[in-house]
């Protein structure tokens, strides 16, 4: 096929695949925890990251997987303590991650090298991104399948996980900061918005399908990776912004689920 | 308890007080020998400096090494316009922020000069005849006027009448600083003509539409890789068309610019022979190249050396 006679299309189907299967790993957990915005918080954090790595002179990947970390542990840290309302941590920390990276970006000298950083695109990945998120897919989906029933158990319920004996607060830790690795290295790959939207929209269609945990897990996989490859071959075809198709090819698939099935529902009762 | 509450309370606002004022010391000094002109983007400092020569004082906005598409002006730059004489800027779309700003300010002995006032504005589109319109582009112009160095002859003279409205006293001064620059844009106009004249291909693929009055001048064919403003997504079709015509072309060079991101013409490059190189649309210069003592002169002819390289 013409399509992958190019070489940035061969790399934008390679890390989408593989994004498309780590991500809804991570995002399920996220969802059942009620943090589904974890990924916008974290991806603009990383932005601050990468503006403080180029002010001081380190390197800005490491700055941004670091505030990052950092960002990560803040959301952990104020639905600890505010745990009835779980979403307000990660607005707290999006709009800190938001506010630090504006200021900063002012006091960074070249503008070039910080775009550089800013910008993701999926159909524009060097050999070196590549590798790396080859790299954290493999560690991520190792993690995912040591700790599957761990992390189950916490996400649904932490007091009851603890009950029964799984160490919630290592559980959370590693699950913690391979989220934000995952996140500050993706978005920078890829872009954020596909980043932010694969951690929900696959989950959100995998629950319309899934009858239980395993199966929700394995329907979001299957999904993601349906959204990403059918979004990456529109917007080749249509000529439009890969990121955007990837995202809407998800959104009205899971709109034309949920339709279909209260459509369904109707008929049968 | 309640009164701890207050004196933490009073003490952050204390703080917040003290943190804005500290701020607002670093406007500009009060100069009253020079004219004071601000300037809205490099090439506009430095036809203006070369214009005033030692009767003004100019003052750039946006900072060297930033790419002037996405900058808006801060608090401190309307202050400073406030205290103006004279305000430059390029027009035809480049500075969106322009009419925002100048439709507040207080200042009403400032004047304001549109360089590009008089020069024919291109239209945006590409020469590049392939059978999808991309009319998504239409309607908006080419706002880098001043790669085509007889188009800054015009903006010279403009800022030129700029500060003679200013400043009459010296306008003998400022007229022969215009005769002085506008002979040296015809050499570099000479040399641009004689140089491309002489090269066998004629198609430059750029990363974004910067180059077309350059392109109109001496018969180039600028292929862009995206639209006006550099570091958007590319769509992928778009992509491909690119590398398509790269290849069957026999393109060697895909030129980037230096403030913007170079990854999109890495990966074109990478799918073809071409390798990457710096074609400058002088939208800004980084702090090194000013140290260098570069200017849009020795920019321009660097850009020629480039182009010469690329297209023999």
């Amino acid at each position: 096929m013409e399509i992958f006679q190019y070489a940035f299309m061969q790399k934008a189907f390679v890390v989408g695949i593989m994004l498309a299967v780590i991500i809804p790993c991570i995002g399920i957990v996220v969802v059942l925890k009620r943090l589904s915005m974890i990924g916008d918080a974290l991806s603009h954090t990383s932005l601050a990251g990468i503006a403080a790595g180029l002010i001081m002179g380190v390197n800005p990947v490491l700055g941004a997987i670091l505030l990052c970390i950092i960002a990560a542990f803040g959301i952990e840290f104020i639905r600890k303590k505010i745990p009835k309302y779980s979403e307000m941590s990660i607005a707290i920390i999006m709009s800190a991650g938001i506010g630090l990276a504006g200021v900063l970006s002012g006091f960074v000298k070249n503008t070039a090298n910080f775009n550089s950083f800013l910008f993701g695109s999926i159909v524009a990945i060097s050999d070196f991104e590549m590798y790396l998120v080859a790299g954290i897919s493999f560690f991520v989906l190792l993690a995912f399948i040591f700790l599957y029933k761990e992390l189950f158990y916490v996400s649904m319920d932490e007091r009851s996980a603890r009950l029964a004996g799984i160490p919630v607060n290592t559980v959370n830790f590693i699950f913690t900061i391979l989220t934000a690795i995952t996140v500050s290295i993706a978005a920078r790959t890829v872009g954020a918005l596909i980043v932010s939207s694969l951690m929900v929209v696959p989950v959100a269609c995998g629950m319309q399908f899934g009858k239980s945990y395993k199966q929700t897990v394995i329907y979001s996989i299957i999904s993601a990776v349906i959204f990403t490859v059918v979004g990456l071959f529109v917007s080749y075809y249509r000529e439009l912004k890969p990121g955007g198709t990837i995202v809407l090819v998800g959104v009205m698939t899971l709109l034309f689920i949920i339709l279909t099935k209260r459509i369904m529902g109707k008929s049968l009762s | 308890m309640k009164k701890k509450k207050i004196i933490i309370l009073s003490l952050l606002v204390l703080m917040i007080l003290i943190s804005i004022t500290g701020c607002s010391s670093d406007t500009v000094e009060q100069d009253n020998e020079k004219i004071k002109v601000y300037t809205s983007f490099y090439p506009m400092y430095d036809f203006t400096s070369k214009i005033g020569g030692d009767k003004i004082s100019v003052y750039n906005m946006v900072p060297s090494g930033t790419e002037p598409h996405d900058w808006e002006p801060a608090a401190s730059d309307i202050v400073n316009l406030e205290k103006a004489d004279l305000f430059v800027y390029n027009g035809a779309g480049m500075e969106h922020w322009v009419e925002n700003v100048l439709s507040t300010l207080e200042n009403k002995d400032l004047v304001v000069v549109e360089a590009s006032q008089g020069i024919e504005l291109l239209g945006s589109e590409d020469h590049h005849d392939h059978d999808h319109d991309h009319d998504h582009y239409h309607g908006e112009f080419d706002a880098h006027v001043w790669t085509d160095p007889l188009n800054v002859k015009i903006e010279m003279e403009n800022i030129m009448k700029g500060l003679i409205q200013i400043d009459p006293y010296n306008q003998e001064y400022y007229e022969e600083n215009y005769e002085k620059y506008s002979e040296e844009l015809d050499i570099l106009h000479e040399e641009f003509e004689g140089t491309i004249s002489n090269l066998t291909n004629r198609d430059i693929v750029v990363s974004h539409m910067a180059f077309s009055y350059m392109s109109h001048a001496y018969g180039l064919n600028q292929i862009s890789i995206d639209g006006l403003t550099p570091d958007s997504e590319p769509n992928p079709g778009r992509m491909a068309e690119i590398i398509d015509f790269v290849k069957d072309n026999n393109i060697k060079v895909i030129f980037f610019e230096e403030l913007a991101s170079p990854k999109i013409a890495d990966a074109i490059a990478n799918e073809t022979d071409a390798v990457v190189d710096v074609l400058n649309p002088i939208e800004g210069l980084s702090d090194e190249e000013l140290e260098n003592g570069d200017d849009y002169f020795s920019v321009m002819r660097k850009n020629l050396e480039a182009l010469s390289s690329a297209l023999e």
